[in-house]
């Protein structure tokens, strides 16, 4: 059991710098997922704890030990790859020894036949199978033990992986994207297992994805990574109420948080498409800034009232329990969408005017910079946007 | 039935090329085993098995045999294994691999028969650069001590290079305990390049991902990645390579005509060789024809092996 400390790590590929300075403190026995758009930089930070790839500048520290000069192996953490990585020319229950076989027997006993006259080489043969064996009835794949990789599924391969990462009872797993292969439906039951088996096992899990859904419903802790940055560190609702930056803003949450225009005076009081807000800024400035509503936090209004935001209405989606509608508005770039129940809508027609209000105290606003900016308690002298 | 004739007009001319040119002549050649015909004869006789008994009981193709197969087990092996092990340098390398592919590459490319030409300078006993070099060598008395093993307190006329000082060095391609190994050496120098192609391609479709996976768990010496990762991933490729040399080196034959004729004393007289004398240059036909079909068997068992092991032991789909 282990935790992990990353201190200013910097990773650069000749000029191109790929990581800028990631500071992380995984504790011990945490679920940590590191998530964030392809390219970010999530599998180098990975492989970099790992000990696959040598960081530029920045150290990596497991247990408060020092690894930065330590060979993966000798770090005790076991990785489950996106592609598996399998042997293809082994079985199951050898792929499954292999770990084992090259942490507990030595050069000689490895040797094909010389090893066998190796004395004591029966013992541990025998330890190092009834050990791989007992992993395999943990995951229910004693079945597939003679097969090779290229006969099983992909979700049994990827049991397979899970296990020869599990045989050693390493400190810390390191899984990048280990169910972006599978389908849908498996992926789901997947990760509900994977919380299990996270829970059983109490060890570090460092797990990779870019499906926030993975990381919402997984995670103790989130990480939310971009261009080589470390955005956001939390557990997932705080992560998803209280974005700190609008890069994480738009990208957890699914459909997106909305953006709108808005602008402060010097009052701090903020007017966003002709509406006056009723929460303002807590250190006035005047500029331009960003406001960021939910889908679920707007409201649709049956007919128009006063102090609300309208919009064409483009597109109805139906997800059966909830239905999205796509709104294009005046002055805004991306469509708006708003969350709502099917029966509230009826009456709502594509191609028609909708008005919709904000639920207060919902609302996000963000700096020109793009940081989050505070705001003041919702104020009743102020008027409902 | 007019319409469902069509489909001979599609299929018809391919298989009749074919057949034309792929498997006629070899049953023309197996017919021709059995004949003495010679070209410009107007008749023949058929002579039962007489040209495959010749090919078994005389010694000149028992040394035909022997020369061949000495020369496949001499190229094969080293030419196989120097070109994985300079496709497993030049892959490790960050610079310079381009350079070094080229290089190795180079005598694949060039016109062997050219080639042949500067080896049979090089090797000359007299004003070849080969002996020159060696004999110069004669002179450094720590060379000469070191090579020849008196360094070691052994007589250095024991050894091969004191001898060779003191007398003289070979005559390589005019010895006939020299002429095949020499001629086996060229044909490794000009055929290592082109195995160590395939098996730089062959490197490129291993996972990445296997490699870092073998050091996860614990391989942390090159060697033990190549036990575990590059040599099992390298199965279709080591047995393509092989059958590809195997062949090849079946088939030499320029080095032959070029540098020795299968001489001295038919101690290169390879079997391509063997045939195109009988066959073309005395015009014996029947025998030319018998050693074409033992030629086509040999290809043929090594073909079969190549199936068989690509089927059964080497793809792990
Ligand atoms: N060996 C390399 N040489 C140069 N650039 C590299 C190398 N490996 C990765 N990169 C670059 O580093 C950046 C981060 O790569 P990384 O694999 O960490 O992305 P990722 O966040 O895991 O993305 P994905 O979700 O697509 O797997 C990418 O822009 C990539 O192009
Ligand atoms: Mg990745």
């Amino acid at each position: 059991m282990a935790g992990i400390t990353l201190r200013q790590v910097t990773k650069k590929y000749g000029t191109l710098s790929v990581l800028n300075g990631i500071d992380l403190d995984i504790a011990d026995g945490e679920f940590l997922t590191l998530v964030g758009p392809s390219g970010c930089g999530k599998s180098t930070t990975l492989r970099i704890i790992a000990g696959l790839e040598a960081q530029s500048t920045g150290d990596v520290k497991i247990d408060d030990r020092l690894v930065n000069d330590v060979r993966p192996s000798q770090r005790d953490l076991a990785m489950v790859f996106q592609s598996y990585a399998l042997y293809p020319h082994l079985t199951v229950q050898q792929n499954l020894m292999t770990p084992l076989r090259m942490r507990d027997l030595n050069f000689w006993e490895r040797l094909p036949l010389l090893g066998f006259l190796v004395p004591g080489r029966r013992a541990k043969m025998a330890q190092i199978e009834e050990d791989a064996r007992k992993v395999a009835e943990a995951l229910k794949i004693v079945p597939l033990l003679g097969r090779k990789p290229g006969q099983l599924s992909g979700g049994q391969r990827q049991r397979v992986a899970l296990g020869r990462a599990m045989v050693r009872n390493p400190a810390a797993f390191l899984m990048d994207e280990p169910l972006s292969n599978l389908d849908a439906s498996l992926r789901v039951h997947m990760r509900a297992e994977l919380s299990e088996l996270h829970r059983d096992l109490g060890a570090t899990f460092v797990y990779v994805t870019h499906d926030q859904a993975e990381a919402l419903t997984m995670s103790d802790r989130m990480a939310v990574m971009m261009d080589g940055d470390l955005l956001q560190l939390g557990p997932p609702d705080e992560v998803y109420e209280d974005p700190q930056d609008i890069r994480v803003a738009e990208f957890i949450g699914s459909p997106k948080m909305n953006i709108l225009p808005g602008e402060s005076d010097a009052n701090g009081t903020i007017t966003c498409l002709g509406l006056t807000l009723d929460e303002g800024l807590a250190t006035p400035q005047p500029g331009k800034v960003s406001v960021g509503l939910r889908p679920e936090h707007l409201h649709v209004q049956p007919r128009e009232t006063a102090e609300c935001f309208s919009g064409r209405l483009t597109y109805k989606e139906n997800l059966g329990s909830d239905l999205f509608l796509h709104l294009e508005m005046a002055g805004v770039e991306n469509k708006a969408v708003i969350r709502a129940k099917p029966h509230e809508v009826d009456f709502a027609a594509v191609g028609e005017t909708v008005w919709f209000k904000a639920e207060s105290g919902r609302m996000r606003v963000f700096g020109t910079d793009g940081k989050r900016v505070a705001l003041t308690a919702p104020d009743t002298k102020r008027k409902v946007g | 039935m007019g319409r469902n004739r069509a489909h001979i007009w599609f299929v018809g001319p391919a298989v009749l090329l074919m057949i034309v040119l792929l498997i006629l002549p070899v049953f023309v050649a197996a017919a021709l085993s059995f004949t003495d015909y010679s070209l410009g004869n107007s008749s023949f006789d058929w002579v039962g098995t007489k040209n495959y008994d010749a090919l078994f009981s005389r010694s000149s193709y028992a040394k035909m045999f022997s020369a061949s197969l000495t020369y496949v087990l001499l190229v094969v092996p080293i030419s196989v294994a120097l070109g994985l092990g300079s496709a497993l340098l030049i892959s490790s390398l960050r610079i310079g691999g381009e350079l070094y592919k080229a290089v190795f590459f180079l005598p694949v490319m060039a016109t062997l028969l050219a080639m042949a030409i500067v080896w049979e300078f090089a090797l000359h006993p007299i004003v070849g650069i080969v002996n020159d070099v060696l004999s110069a060598g004669c002179d450094i008395g720590w060379l000469h001590a070191l090579l020849s093993g008196s360094w070691l307190g052994r007589d250095p006329l024991s050894s091969w290079y004191g001898d060779g000082c003191a007398d003289s060095f070979p005559l390589w391609l005019g010895d006939k305990d020299y002429a095949l190994g020499t001629i086996a050496f060229i044909g490794i120098w000009q055929g290592f390049g082109f195995n160590m192609v395939l098996y730089l391609a062959g490197l490129t479709s291993v996972p990445r991902e296997l490699y870092q996976a073998a050091q996860m768990d614990g391989a942390d010496s090159a060697w033990e990645r190549f036990k575990l990762v590059t040599w099992p991933m390298l199965g279709p490729t080591n047995v393509f390579v092989i059958t590809i040399s195997s062949i090849r080196s079946f088939q030499v034959f320029d080095t032959v005509e070029a540098l020795t004729r299968g001489g001295p004393s038919k101690s290169t007289y390879v079997m391509i060789y063997a045939m195109f004398e009988k066959g073309v240059k005395q015009n014996l036909l029947g025998i030319g024809s018998a050693i074409t079909i033992i030629f086509l068997g040999f290809v043929l068992i090594l073909t079969l092996i190549q199936v068989y092991f690509v089927n059964r032991k080497v793809h792990y789909g």
